[in-house]
């Protein structure tokens, strides 16, 4: 398949791949940003929020942001062997990135199961809506970014397209900084 | 990969970033963030939830998503992201958070704060949230079960939202008082209670001041409280009476 030449050419100087991702960053940020910003005037605005609030499981937060940096971490390696031309190396580190992925599901699907099944649904309250939505949006992209991962180290292991290593790898660090501010937002403020 | 390639000379070579240790210092701070709430100290938890957060999320911008390297028109673009961001709390935010002003009242906001409060889960009354963890913290549904199985309490719903208004002591004192305007009742006066029946005060408390001829900057509290629980309500302000 002929390349478009738009991939080719470059008028910022940074590549257009990897442009291309950061203005899909910039209007996640806004996305996200507005989300969590809504959020946190209303929890700001209801005092009576801290009562749902202490209902979420902080380690169960935790673990799945220790999670979510261990895999930020072996997708920051798979960039490193790319950018050093292993392609079968940074497929390896891309396969450990998404079994990172698949375990944060599980382990929200746990979670949202048990707080589901005690009536914490999202028309419980306003927190619970915030939770479900905010939440939700970030395990939609963890699904996406895996998928698209997965596609991506099958090539890289044949050694093709290399530089899509790092642009994922961009792409899944924004989706660990996304939960960073999550975590602290939904768990630990009581 | 050639792409990659023209530009590894200019970005990439400067890369020697110990992403070992950056990932170690990250787990660190996430331990910070978990051990922070444990003091029971509300600065000390806000420090370390988004201080930390703040820390966590800029290193894992600068070193994994190699901000620092980029060019700086991309610093700009994303910037941008965040000042609209910014913008869209400034513009919003007062009218979320605010629950009244002058000349104006979010009955909506009131109430489904007066829901919350009474809510079954109150900090360090763990048995009653152990109790109660069948039911959704808050759902009206639970609220009205949760009521239904309780003797109502006047007093304590005085205190939580008449009080707002009409003072803690039903003077028409309440912090809410300074906003409005005609100012609220003040069920101490005698002449307030001349030719006030029962059912025009239950009225008023459920549909509203404006239901009655009265301000219609009293919200209308129907949501909250019945007939027989506004006739608690009508039964306690009579203490105050002097």
């Amino acid at each position: 398949m002929q390349k478009p030449i738009a991939t080719t050419r470059s008028a910022t100087g940074i590549p257009t791949g990897r442009l291309a991702i950061w203005w899909v960053l910039a209007s996640e940020v806004v996305i996200f940003g507005g989300l969590l910003a809504s959020y946190l005037m209303f929890r700001l605005g209801h005092p009576e929020w801290a009562n749902a609030a202490a209902v979420t499981n902080t380690y169960i937060g935790a673990f799945n942001t220790f999670v979510l940096l261990s895999s930020s971490f072996s997708a920051v390696l798979a960039h490193q062997a790319a950018e050093n031309g292993d392609g079968k190396l940074a497929a390896k580190y891309l396969w450990i990135t998404i079994a990172g992925a698949v375990v944060f599901l599980l382990v929200k699907s746990y979670e949202w199961w048990y707080e589901i099944s005690h009536g914490y649904t999202i028309t419980a309250n306003g927190f619970w809506s915030f939770y479900y939505t905010a939440a939700g949006l970030h395990a939609a992209h963890v699904i996406a970014g895996a998928i698209i991962m997965g596609f991506i180290a099958v090539d890289a292991a044949k050694g093709k397209e290399l530089q899509r290593v790092e642009l994922i790898g961009i792409y899944w660090h924004f989706v660990d900084v996304v939960w960073i501010f999550l975590f602290p937002l939904l768990y630990i403020a009581k | 990969m050639s792409e990659h390639n023209e530009h590894k000379g200019e970005h990439h070579d400067a890369h020697h970033v110990n992403y070992k240790k950056i990932y170690f210092v990250l787990l660190g701070l996430l331990v910070v963030s978990i051990i922070g709430p444990e003091f029971g100290i509300v600065w000390v938890t806000l420090v370390t939830a988004f201080g930390v957060a703040l820390i966590k999320a800029n290193l894992v911008v600068q070193n994994f998503m190699h901000l620092r390297w980029e060019k700086r028109i991309m610093k700009w673009m994303l910037s941008t992201s965040v000042v609209l961001m910014f913008l869209l709390f400034a513009g919003v935010a007062p009218d979320v958070m605010k629950h009244e002003g002058t000349r104006w009242v979010n009955d909506a906001a009131l109430a489904a704060t007066a829901r919350g409060i009474e809510a079954p889960h109150h900090e360090g009354d763990e048995a009653a949230a152990e109790e109660h963890a069948e039911e959704p913290a808050g759902s009206e549904e639970a609220m009205v079960a949760e009521a239904d199985d309780q003797a109502f309490d006047a007093k304590g719903a005085f205190t939580t939202v008449c009080a707002t208004c009409h003072g803690p002591a039903g003077a028409g004192d309440g912090p809410g008082a300074a906003a409005l305007n005609p100012k609220p009742a003040n069920f101490a006066l005698a002449s307030f209670w001349e030719g006030k029946t029962d059912a025009e005060l239950i009225k008023a408390i459920r549909e509203g001041g404006a239901a009655v001829g009265l301000s219609p900057l009293m919200p209308a509290w129907g949501g909250l409280y019945d007939e027989a629980k506004a006739k608690a309500l009508v039964d306690y302000i009579k203490t105050f009476r002097k």
